[in-house]
């Protein structure tokens, strides 16, 4: 409900700003103060997200929307690409040779493993101090768990971009085939493996689709609330251990799955499917359902419909578990962050730059570009131009995704109010995604037991390799689902135990402790 | 030019060091043109060498190599006590074995036979052919490699379900992934390996050949009694060569193959290397298995040296 409510007030607030401003394209002074002297020049390392606009550009700094963006806000930006594809590599090397930019793009918080603890080793400047005197916008929009992430001892160390959802995978189904179907919108496990059946005998060459390492792939671990995962710590008993122990659910998951193996519910060959794969499949009609990320949700549907005419793409609550919940693992509040090198002597600009990033102006700058050129001014509407060459799609995806460095990246609330399906997908967000999914408790910095031994670290979204194994074994019906207990053992035996008591003996001392999101 | 070299032998007699730099001097053409390589040994492979010191330490990129701490040989205890270095350095001993068993021969064999093929215009096509996947990345490799072995979609199984044998998953079972692994090895560098070969083979004197044909030798009979012997030299030195990489089985031709169902019988050191040191940033850690493989090579080459110079007279160095 409130969300709606301020949904139509930012709405109301951007067309104040358009009267507002006038002809966007003259060159802006801040708002605040209207100094106009100096120009405040600073480089800034951004990942490219594997955006074709940004990874194909020729020059990123002399992009227009950067120029424009630089006129309004009277910087001088020097961006410094780091390829999405071997980001940790790069930002790793980036400091280990010491060449440094003045504010450093994470993707995520502190403890992020591109940042090689970056920030413990002091290369980066606390900022409280800074944000009181020339953040407040950004102090007032941006939610306390955002800054908890980018803090280090009690200080903050970075600017977040933060996203108020985090429930962002879901459960994909096409409506089209259910209706063929003529089951119900299915909701628990069982129900759910019936329309899978159901999907088989209409003839559907991948009820469910799989993945390899199951990414993307993991719907019905998180039915039984047992995801391998990093974020997925709980209480038992005196203990503080990872949610796969319960050997009962985890079982019953991977039942769950060989049942899909065995009955051809799944594909055969999931084990080496891989990403791309996985993509095609679905876009060309030969999958009933998945897992993917919400916002991806109107591109798959455009896609899909190039191959199957009448296809409908439709998000569903995912699969409740013996204990009436489920979901997809919940990502970090933060997706990305900017940090400020120690050695800028003048960091009040760039605060202010950031500053502006949350403001009315940027919202309506970033969303809907420049008047005359990406959309009209009719009788004091704005007439939005929906892009359409895929070179448009990526241009407006780079400008509201990329160049806007701080927002609630749940999802963008300017272009999804103008049509029927946009609106439709945000409500999916706000009634279907906000009630689900599942988190555990976290450590930050990840446990040392966990670093010092990759081979039982789970992370973000895959098992430990060990574990991962095991579990794709027991699907193959390679090794028996019973002996699950045992595999448990196997990583107790090969670290696990330190691990479970290093969570154990942090989660007393309340030392980097957070508390699961869901109850 | 001349009134030089007259002046050197007097400088020369004064000391050992001017003698060198006697010596030096008449040959500073050769030295100024090795000076380039010289160099590149030193700045791209030596300097570096000094790094392998952080396998002692707890290296962390901030404090760098002067700061970090020093630990001896923790890493090494490690590694010897980690419950998986036995499966993983017996995988990588198999499967450098079968690489020389299996691989290596291969391009010998390819080039004898691409050398008794007659129509010029055919054999030329052929070396096209066979040299064209070595172009191709790893990636791609194991892509169609996936691709052809696939059970529902695969070539290879369509082929056995003629002859009434059930689909395979072949990257799915862990017996199966070295024989992939050499084989697609073999696949993509069996035709290039052959360009030296080739040359020697077009280095040897045809006399020899006809000679042979007039006391009656079969074709057989001269790639036995001619173009082998021939052959030898090269052969040894490229397989000293193939011995000092024999751990060195690279990493990303392994790794595109590999899934948590065949990856018990095909991880390897460097697989492991890199998903440990670059991918979880163990540097110490890893640089002292990058270490361990080193020494393991080089007594390799050392030992293969010796056995070569004995039995043929011919090595490295």
């Amino acid at each position: 409900m409130k969300k709606w409510a301020l949904a139509g007030l930012s709405g109301l607030l951007a067309a104040g700003a358009l009267a507002g401003c006038g002809k966007g394209e003259e060159p802006q002074v801040q708002a605040d103060g209207g100094k106009k002297q100096e120009t405040t020049k600073f480089s800034i390392s951004m990942r490219t997200l594997a955006f074709n606009h940004v990874e194909k550009s020729p020059n990123i700094n002399e992009d227009k929307w950067v120029k424009r963006l630089e006129e309004k806000t009277n910087v001088d930006l020097d961006i410094v690409l780091v390829p999405h594809k071997e980001y940790e590599q790069k930002m790793i090397q980036m400091f280990a040779t010491g060449d440094i930019p003045d504010v450093v793009q994470s993707s995520g918080g502190v403890n992020g493993k591109e940042m090689a603890g970056s920030v413990q080793a002091g290369v980066f400047q606390p900022l409280d101090e800074l944000l009181q005197k020339y953040g407040q916008n950004l102090l007032k929009k941006i939610p306390k768990d955002a800054w908890d992430n980018v803090s280090y001892k009690g200080k903050i160390y970075a600017i977040p971009e933060w996203l108020s959802n985090p429930s962002r995978r879901a459960t994909y189904i096409r409506a089209d085939l259910l209706e063929k179907t003529g089951l119900p919108v299915p909701k628990t496990v069982d129900e759910y493996l019936n329309v899978l059946r159901a999907f088989k005998k209409l003839g559907v060459e991948n009820p469910y689709m799989g993945r390899e390492n199951f990414k993307y792939a993991d719907t019905f671990f998180g039915a039984y609330d047992v995801f391998p995962y990093l974020s997925m710590f709980e209480q038992a008993g005196d203990l503080v251990q990872p949610k796969f122990m319960d050997s009962e659910n985890m079982q019953k998951a991977l039942q769950t799955y060989k049942t899909m193996y065995d009955e051809g519910l799944i594909h055969k060959e999931f084990a080496t499917i891989n990403a791309t794969k996985f993509k095609d499949t679905i876009l060309s009609g030969k999958a009933g359902m998945w897992s993917m990320n919400a916002n991806e949700m109107l591109q798959w549907q455009e896609q899909l419909r190039a191959s199957v005419p009448d296809g409908r793409i439709e998000i569903i609550a995912s699969p409740t578990g013996p204990d009436g919940k489920g979901g997809h693992y919940l990502y970090g509040s933060v997706t990305r962050g900017y940090f400020i090198n120690k050695s800028v002597k003048n960091p009040e600009g760039i605060i202010k730059f950031f500053d502006w990033m949350v403001s009315d102006e940027a919202e309506q700058f970033f969303t809907f570009g420049v008047e005359g050129e990406t959309y009209t001014m009719e009788g004091g509407k704005l007439a939005y131009k929906q892009p359409k060459t895929p070179q448009e799609v990526d241009e407006e995806r780079y400008r509201q995704a990329f160049l806007w460095m701080v927002q609630d990246t749940t999802y963008n609330k300017g272009t999804l109010e103008l049509t029927e399906e946009g609106k439709k997908l945000m409500s999916v967000y706000d009634t279907i995604l906000a009630n689900e999914g599942r988190d555990g408790i976290t450590f930050e910095p990840r446990l040392e037991t966990l670093t010092k031994n990759p081979d039982i670290s789970p992370i973000s979204d895959q098992a430990p390799p060990i574990l991962l194994t095991h579990m794709v074994k027991m699907v193959y019906g390679k090794e028996p689902i019973s002996d699950w207990p045992k595999a448990i053992e196997e990583w107790k035996a090969k670290g696990g135990a330190d691990v479970i008591k290093e969570a154990t003996d942090k989660f007393k001392n309340k030392d980097g402790v957070t508390m699961s999101r869901r109850k | 030019m001349a009134v030089k070299a007259e002046a050197a032998p007097v400088r020369a007699r004064r000391s050992g060091s001017a003698g060198i730099g006697r010596w030096i001097w008449k040959y500073r053409a050769l030295y100024l043109m090795s000076l380039p390589g010289i160099v590149f040994f030193l700045v791209f492979k030596y300097i570096p060498l000094a790094g392998s010191v952080i396998a002692f330490q707890n290296y962390n990129i901030f404090s760098g190599i002067a700061g970090s701490e020093w630990v001896g040989l923790e890493h090494f205890r490690t590694m010897f006590a980690h419950y998986d270095f036995l499966r993983i350095l017996n995988n990588t001993l198999l499967i450098g074995l079968y690489d020389v068993v299996f691989a290596f021969p291969a391009p010998i064999v390819l080039a004898l036979l691409l050398n008794e093929v007659r129509k010029v215009v055919y054999k030329r096509l052929l070396q096209t052919v066979v040299y064209m996947p070595h172009f191709l990345s790893w990636v791609i490799v194991s892509g169609i490699a996936i691709g052809i072995f696939s059970p529902s979609t695969g070539a290879v199984n369509h082929l056995l379900g003629w002859f009434g044998i059930e689909p395979i998953y072949f990257l799915g079972e862990e017996s199966y992934i070295r024989s992939i692994l050499i084989g697609s090895g073999i696949w993509r560098d069996s035709g290039y390996g052959t360009i030296i070969y080739l040359a020697a083979i077009a280095g040897i004197n045809p006399e020899l050949y006809e000679a042979a044909e007039v006391d009656g030798a079969n074709r057989w009979r001269q790639t036995l009694a001619i173009t082998l012997p021939a052959l030898l030299p090269t052969i040894t030195i490229l397989f000293l060569l193939h011995i000092g990489r024999f751990l060195d089985f690279g990493f990303e031709r392994v790794l595109v193959f590999l899934n948590p169902l065949n990856v018990a019988k095909g991880e390897i050191l460097d697989t492991y290397i890199y998903q440990q040191g670059l991918l979880q940033q163990q540097y110490s850690y890893t640089t002292a298995m990058g270490l361990f493989k080193s020494v393991i090579g080089l007594v390799l080459v050392l030992i293969g040296n010796f056995l070569s110079k004995k039995t043929t007279g011919s090595g490295l160095y």
